[in-house]
């Protein structure tokens, strides 16, 4: 049966686009253009993905609405807030609301159907038993590829999808500096400068706050970034 | 010109007030002189009543109105205060006229003068004669030849003829030729007519002394030389003997009786000779040590005043003219060696409708000086500290008024601060007058640029915010086209238009990149970190990054911890690498250079590239600004230098662009503060 995902945007040019790439990928999609339709859709069924823009017409700040009332329908559900802000205010409201990712409009539709591919995985991993042969370890670090799930010395450190990808790309080669360009295509994201800093930035305080003498990422002013263990 | 010097110039034009009471005080000068010329006039008026009622005590011998005429040996009699001395000097007579000149047909000359007191006639004669002849003993007048001085009297009986020599100078007494007993001529003394012969080395003086009951209206007087040197005067016989003009004995009591203080009063006949005289004037100021200076400039001009000349005998002046024409005339004159100001009123006395003399009274207008000096004195006093006060209070007030202009010009001129932020507040803005509402206006002008300025600064990031929905539609547009399956020519444009959009995609990063640079601050956190370390591991990033370049790096021996945001002070250094880096001529250098300065760190970056205009070198760091060419297609909306001065100041530093003194390229500054 085809996954079923959820647009809600409120621009109909661009949702209509979104819907035919997706639907090109054999997604099933429904379209919404505000959020009292999409929400009164959900109450009668949930969709396997949901992706949304933050201001949905009148309402500028309705995706974020949205995305609380669907959390508090199902934990599980992979969230995609897409949206023309780009304030890094916006992506931090988002995923504290439990969204799984946070793309600018950027993003292209290959990268777009690439995360919803790679969400729509980890929902299938997680319902299958443990396949240790993904799993990197780099000291006190564990990724699990295809969960995607992080641990730091056993504790759970909850990525987004972009932040995931990022960790992946530098501790998949310890030692090794990435830069910018570098982590962007492991991210499957075009982003500016800054946002690539404030994605670092953010993850660093996650790991922080599972152990306050995290430091493993390190800064190569001018280059990138790279693991040290 | 200065306000305060405009005002000052306002100002003095209340000197209009001291003209204005200079003019006042002429006025009253005016009125006054005119009452006392009434009241001085009034007076001789009454004076010259109260003498024509008593002719007898005025006039002698009221019935001669013939003019005087000296030349017609007409002889003046000063009245003599005092009885002088008979020793043939004249000095005790004090009188300041000189003796007048006798007539004489050679080279032998006398003068002669006459004065008299209540008793006696005196005569003076003065004869230039060196060579004395003396009379001899038993003198027979008619042969013996001698210096002798012939005098001839019209007495009440008829005239008798006196003649004066002598053996030796010294007292005489007049000699008369009679008929004898014998019939025969006979010369006999007059002891009642005395006289002095006093010999000099000139000549020799005779002072004579005649009882006036002697004298009547007339008399002939003449020097003879006893060696026939010729001789001067009239001859007893002679029809042009000399008449005597009297000042009337008892007049300068009884005029003494109607004068005030300080008048003169004098009284002449017809033919301006005085009668009588009474009376001083008095100058009070005499002692005038100090002058008051403005009285030159104020007081009536006398210099077209006609100059009194008294002569002793008579009077003379306008006054004087035309009372003996019958009308009483004032007149005010100078007089005097100092030319003191005096006012002369004169009346005629007319006798049974016959004009017989007048009387001058002279008044000195020092008095009148003095009131009009007072009165001035006062006004110039008050006006001048009223012109003073109000230029002081005018230039006071100006330069108030000059202070708070500059203070909110200055105020104006830092408004736009070289950082490009505008202050709002502007001083004086509280008061209530013009200028507070200037500023005020000031400062609605601030506040709408200030308006402007900052949507002009938010202008991009909300145009990056705005454009990027429709040229995502554009992208996911192309992206579905594409996966649609193109032939190779379509596929071609697809490329194209993909190329655009990303050009498009890039300016609005641009666009936004300041606005996320002033949130990412906000949310900056500021950590220790190696300065240095920063540097080198940066420049060795756009060694690889830019390859066409060629930097050169110094750096200091220590590490340079310093407390801030690392990754914005990258940024910070990217910015002005890519600046150089764009500016930088192909060959030439470009150098990233870090010191620890006295009490901060100086990061440069130097290019060998054109130099900036002085006048930009401010405004480099603003926002949207934006000069050069760009030799690449990388759009340039003048932001970099902008993120630069916002990481700078973040971090409490300054950012300064300036050419290098040797003209080579252009040095960017920044200077952060140690720890």
């Amino acid at each position: 049966m085809k996954k079923q995902i959820a647009i809600v945007e409120d621009e109909p040019a661009l949702r209509e686009n979104y819907a035919a790439a997706l639907s090109r990928h054999g997604y099933s999609i429904k379209a919404y253009g505000n959020r009292q339709t999409a929400m009164q859709a959900f109450n009668v069924r949930l969709p396997d993905l949901a992706i949304i823009d933050i201001s949905l017409e009148d309402e500028a700040e309705g995706g974020f609405d949205l995305c609380r009332d669907l959390r508090a329908l199902s934990a599980e559900l992979p969230i995609i807030f897409l949206t023309a802000r780009d304030s890094e205010l916006d992506a931090v409201s988002g995923l504290r609301l439990g969204a799984d990712d946070f793309l600018t409009k950027d993003v292209s539709l290959p990268h777009l159907a690439a995360r919803v591919a790679a969400l729509f995985r980890r929902i299938d991993a997680l319902r299958r038993p443990d396949n240790a042969a993904e799993i990197v370890r780099r000291g006190a670090l564990s990724i699990d590829g295809e969960k995607m799930q992080t641990t730091w010395n056993g504790s759970a450190v909850t990525l987004s999808l972009t932040e995931f990808w990022i960790v992946h790309a530098l501790a998949r080669n310890p030692g090794h500096v990435k830069n910018r360009q570098q982590l962007m295509d492991a991210a499957n994201v075009v982003l500016d400068d800054n946002t690539i800093t404030s994605h670092i930035k953010r993850v660093r305080r996650k790991f922080q706050q599972v152990d306050p003498a995290f430091d493993a990422i390190q800064t190569v002013y001018g280059m990138g970034y790279r693991w040290v263990e | 010109v200065s306000i305060r010097l405009q005002l000052l110039i306002v100002a003095l034009t209340t000197l209009v007030l001291p003209w204005a009471g200079c003019q006042y005080a002429r006025e009253l000068e005016s009125a006054l002189r005119n009452s006392q010329e009434q009241s001085l006039l009034a007076g001789a008026g009454i004076i010259a009543n109260a003498l024509s009622a008593q002719p007898q005590r005025v006039f002698h011998d009221s019935g001669d109105s013939q003019a005087f005429a000296a030349a017609a040996g007409d002889l003046y009699v000063y009245p003599l205060v005092t009885q002088p001395l008979l020793d043939g000097y004249r000095e005790d007579w004090d009188i300041p006229a000189d003796p007048a000149p006798l007539p004489t047909a050679s080279k032998y000359r006398a003068r002669l003068q006459a004065g008299s007191t209540e008793r006696f006639l005196y005569l003076y004669l003065e004869v230039d004669d060196a060579h004395f002849m003396p009379e001899p003993h038993d003198v027979n007048p008619g042969k013996d030849r001698f210096d002798r001085v012939n005098l001839t009297l019209q007495g009440p009986a008829g005239p008798t003829s006196y003649f004066f020599g002598t053996t030796a100078p010294g007292l005489i007494a007049a000699q008369s030729v009679a008929k004898g007993d014998d019939g025969a001529d006979q010369v006999v003394t007059e002891p009642r007519i005395q006289a002095f012969w006093l010999q000099t080395a000139a000549g020799y003086h005779l002072e004579i002394r005649i009882p006036l009951s002697f004298v009547g209206q007339r008399l002939w007087i003449e020097a003879l030389d006893g060696r026939g040197g010729g001789q001067a005067g009239f001859a007893p016989d002679s029809p042009r003997g000399g008449r005597l003009f009297f000042a009337t004995a008892g007049l300068n009591a009884l005029l003494q009786t109607y004068i005030r203080e300080g008048t003169r009063a004098t009284v002449v006949d017809a033919n301006a000779l005085k009668l009588g005289t009474a009376g001083n004037i008095v100058t009070q100021n005499a002692d005038e040590a100090e002058p008051i200076w403005y009285r030159y400039f104020l007081g009536v001009d006398t210099s077209e005043m006609p100059l009194l000349v008294s002569s002793p005998d008579r009077l003379s002046g306008d006054s004087i003219r035309e009372a003996l024409k019958g009308t009483a005339h004032a007149q005010w004159v100078l007089s005097g060696s100092r030319h003191a100001l005096l006012l002369t009123a004169a009346a005629p006395i007319v006798i049974d409708g016959q004009l017989h003399g007048a009387v001058l009274l002279e008044q000195a207008a020092d008095q009148l000086l003095a009131l009009r000096d007072r009165a001035l004195t006062r006004l110039f006093n008050l006006t001048l500290i009223a012109t003073a006060s109000a230029v002081i209070i005018m230039f006071a007030f100006a330069t108030w008024i000059s202070v708070r202009i500059g203070r909110l010009r200055a105020a104006a001129d830092l408004a736009v601060g070289n950082d490009g932020k505008i202050r709002l507040s502007m001083p004086e803005s509280s008061s209530a007058d013009e200028i507070g509402a200037l500023s005020r206006g000031f400062e609605r002008l601030l506040a709408r640029l200030n308006e402007h300025t900052q949507y002009l600064r938010t202008l991009g990031g909300k145009l990056s915010h705005e454009l990027r929905t429709p040229l995502t539609i554009v992208r996911s547009s192309l992206d579905n086209l594409e996966s649609e399956g193109l032939r190779g020519d379509q596929l071609r444009y697809i490329t194209r238009a993909r190329e655009g959009t990303q050009r498009l995609q890039s300016i609005l990063s641009a666009l936004g990149a300041a606005a996320r640079v002033e949130e990412s601050i906000k949310q900056s956190e500021r950590a220790s970190f190696d300065l240095r370390d920063l540097v080198n591991s940066a420049v060795a990033a756009y060694r690889d990054g830019f390859p066409g370049a060629r930097f050169l790096l110094e750096l200091p021996e220590n590490p340079c911890f310093a407390l801030g945001a690392p990754d914005l002070l990258v940024q910070l250094l990217d910015k002005l690498v890519e600046n150089a880096v764009d500016f930088c001529p192909p060959g030439g250098a470009i150098t990233v250079r870090l010191e620890r300065a006295e009490a901060s760190y100086l990061l440069q970056v130097a290019n060998d590239g054109p130099l900036i205009p002085e006048a930009l070198t401010g405004r480099l760091f603003e926002s949207l600004f934006e000069q050069r060419q760009g030799k690449d297609d990388k759009p340039h909306f003048g932001l970099g230098l902008y993120i630069v001065r916002l990481v700078a100041e973040f971090h409490g530093g300054t950012a300064v662009a300036a050419n290098r003194e040797d003209g080579s390229g252009v040095v960017f500054s920044i200077a952060l503060p140690l720890i």
